[in-house]
């Protein structure tokens, strides 16, 4: 571990994003302007563009946008940091010897791999001075060739650090010598038995492997989709119920095509989305290289990079009906039983392949719900982290996902076209389909 | 060549109900057109069929004898009914955005958006969010939003409700001179004495159909003759009541206002008078707007 890089990382993250997300300053002159001068590719995608540009204007400037970025940050930055910080707590323990034979030497080492703990074995004059080591901190445990060992702080029975096992074996180890040695068995008597092994216990089903760093990149990348689609998805979501509360998608529309401007604000809180998760996963990476992390290591980067993949596929998905059921509504207390529905498949997803990836093997469900559009988001990364979609399995899912996508579009941009100018209450999605609403 | 934009045979049903039955009328540039109506006439349904923001069953709207598509929408500016600007988004940037969706430059957006909100005395507010601002200045906000990029057609639903005078008189003032600088300047308004004042010429429309349309002289002098007539010591205009071929329309302050009848000569309702009494007034009149609208609607 490297605090120092570490912390370098962090702050300049910080003022990274600080610089970014700073509100403008409202200069006297030009007066206007505000939205000027940024983007000029917005010329090129014509109105599309100028809408999806004031809507990454409009939200890099919020202050929900810039609260909810640093939260995330800093929780991805602990994810990332804190198992490293852990694991170095971790290294080798050091043990205090007195008056120790080379035999005694050599059976602590062998204990020490048998336990699979990490020890440094050190020398002490005396045992007073062992004590004292032990008490300094600078020692973890001392053991005498008198017979007698010492720790800090009693060793808890739910203690299953790689120290705690190591000095419960040597207490046995050493205990058990002694009784040999009172029993009056020869040396080599004593080693025989010393060498005695458990017999093997046989399970008719397989036991669960530790779970690969690729699987624990997956299970974040599942949790970030979910968070970052919940957030964006809402935005969209309430954008285009405010559009239609406010009145001035009339003025919009009497300009802008309805689909012109429904895709607008789809892109641009979508760049909005994809900027914040690649900005997230940039410093994951680079926090993980900084500290050792294993997220750099294998088949990890691959997840990130499916993860967000299937974040911009799953954002595409979703937002156009999220935007579509914005254009039902022009109240607050109308979005919640719209949402409700949408939300479903969305949650259904997240949490079938949040348990997949817990229980360590993906289920027969997560590998049909990969090439179901709403639910391939999560399932999809989730197969990548196992290990256990080809790349021809990838590319069918993302292909379901963008049919899809073009189905709900199409969808959407007719509910849209058709609600967002009908004021005076929720708008009844039966009745606008069968085309007798006004 | 001037602009002119024609509707034509109107036609759009909400279910049962005929919000556009049949529906001509034309707007000719360098005039303001008032576009009156009762509640529920077809004005707004009318006006969203300009700019195609409802299918119609039937009928055409043109612009210069060709149908309208989005670039000819593009050079149109609109005030609908139901104001709508973004509430937390400053006044000159929001401005800014809609000259440049209707394809002007970033540049130019922001010095037309600029000088609009100076012609409308609310300069100072252009880096306010619109939802500080007054009702009234909202309204002017609007305004500019409708203005911005010069637009050639200017179709404005109720832009003077909820004014105070001086704001009647700036927003008034911009529509008269906007029209007198070629453009079409059609508004909708329930206030009939300022449409009287500020529109050349009006079109009425009743239940989606159009009931009286021209300039607001010609309705105004249409019709039987109106004298107003003013006879000391009879107050009540008792003389009147006894004549033929006339009727008494009202009885003001002591004043009758008559309608002559086509073969009642004026000189038998000035002599009936002078028998009466005292004349101390004798006028023609004409009638006035609102008296064309109630006739108008009521038929």
């Amino acid at each position: 571990m490297k605090p120092g890089v570490v912390l370098a990382v962090v702050a300049a993250a910080v003022v990274l994003v600080r610089l970014t997300l700073r509100r403008r300053r409202r200069l006297p002159s030009p007066p206007l302007g505000g939205l000027r001068g940024r983007w000029r590719e917005s010329d090129l995608l014509g109105e599309t563009g100028l809408v999806a540009r004031r809507e990454i204007h409009e939200r890099l400037k919020s202050r929900m946008f810039r609260v909810v970025s640093l939260l995330l940050l800093v929780v991805v930055a602990a994810a990332v940091v804190v198992p490293t910080l852990t694991r170095a707590k971790a290294g080798p323990d050091r043990v205090g010897l007195v008056a120790a034979s080379p035999s005694l030497r050599a059976a602590l080492q062998a204990i020490a791999k048998e336990a699979g703990a990490e020890v440094d074995l050190l020398t002490e004059p005396s045992l007073p001075a062992a004590r004292a080591g032990l008490a300094a901190g600078r020692l973890d445990a001392v053991v005498s060739g008198r017979g007698k060992i010492l720790v800090e702080t009693p060793l808890l029975p739910t203690d299953t650090s790689g120290l705690a096992r190591y000095v419960r074996a040597v207490s046995l180890s050493l205990g058990v010598e002694r009784a040999y040695a009172a029993a009056g068995l020869t040396a080599r008597q004593a080693a025989i038995v010393a060498r005695a092994r458990a017999l093997p216990v046989e399970s008719l089903e397989a036991g669960k492997a530790p779970r690969t760093t690729a699987e624990s990149t997956a299970l974040i990348g599942v949790i970030l989709i979910f968070v970052v689609l919940t957030q964006y998805l809402t935005w969209t979501l309430m954008g285009v119920m405010e559009e239609k509360a406010s009145r001035v998608v009339e003025v919009l529309l009497a300009t802008v095509r309805p689909l012109q401007l429904l895709t607008g604000k789809v892109l641009g809180i979508g760049t909005v989305a994809l900027a914040q998760a690649t900005a997230l996963v940039g410093v994951a990476l680079v926090l993980a290289e900084a500290v050792g992390s294993g997220l750099v290591g294998g088949t990890a980067p691959l997840v990130m990079v499916a993860t967000l993949v299937w974040m911009v596929l799953g954002y595409a998905f979703y937002s156009w009906l999220y935007a579509a059921a914005g254009s039902l509504a022009e109240r607050q207390d109308q979005i919640q039983s719209l949402a409700l529905p949408l939300s479903a498949p969305l949650i259904f997803g997240y949490i079938v392949c949040l348990t997949g990836v817990s229980s360590g093997e993906p289920s027969l469900l997560i590998r049909v719900l990969a090439y179901l559009p709403p639910t391939a988001p999560f399932a999809m990364p989730t197969l990548v982290g196992f290990g256990q979609a080809s790349w021809w399995q990838f590319a069918l899912s993302a292909l379901a996902s963008l049919a899809g996508t073009l189905g709900v579009a199409h969808l959407a941009a007719r509910i849209y076209g058709a609600a967002v100018l009908q004021t005076g209450g929720r708008v009844r999605l039966r009745k606008l389909l069968l085309g007798s609403a006004h | 060549m001037a602009d002119l934009l024609e509707l034509e045979g109107l036609a759009r049903r909400f279910g049962t109900v005929a919000a556009l039955d049949d529906l001509s009328f034309s707007v000719p540039s360098g005039e303001v057109v008032g576009f009156l109506g009762p509640n529920g006439a077809g004005k707004t349904t009318t006006m969203r069929a300009i700019f195609g923001l409802l299918e119609l069953d039937a009928g055409s709207v043109r612009w210069n004898g060709s149908p309208i598509g989005s670039t000819e929408r593009r050079r149109f500016g609109y005030m609908p009914e139901e104001r709508g600007l973004y509430p937390s988004m400053l006044v000159g940037e929001q401005l800014e955005y809609l000259g440049r969706l209707h394809g002007m430059s970033a540049k130019a957006a922001s010095i037309a958006a600029l000088g609009w909100l100076e012609r409308l005395e609310v300069a100072d507010r252009a880096t306010s969010k619109v939802e500080t601002l007054s009702h009234g200045n909202q309204q002017r906000v609007q305004l500019a939003a409708a203005l911005v990029h010069d637009p050639e057609l200017l179709v404005l639903d109720e832009p003077l409700a909820g004014l105070d005078p001086t704001g009647i008189d700036v927003i008034g003032q911009v529509l008269v001179e906007e029209a007198h600088a070629g453009r079409c300047v059609l508004f909708s308004s329930h206030q009939l004495d300022l449409v009287e004042d500020l529109c050349e010429s009006v079109a009425i429309i009743d239940h989606g159909r159009l009931v009286a349309t021209g300039g607001v002289d010609e309705l105004a002098s249409r019709g039987a003759r109106r004298v107003a007539v003013r006879v000391e010591g009879d107050h009540e205009a008792n003389w009147a009541r006894r004549l033929s071929g006339v009727s008494l329309s009202e009885v003001a302050g002591g004043e009758a206002r008559l309608v002559l009848e086509d073969a009642t000569p004026s000189d038998y309702v000035l002599d009936s008078a002078r028998a009466a009494g005292r004349v101390t007034k004798f006028a023609f009149e004409r009638r006035r707007l609102s008296e064309v609208f109630r006739e108008a609607v009521s038929r």
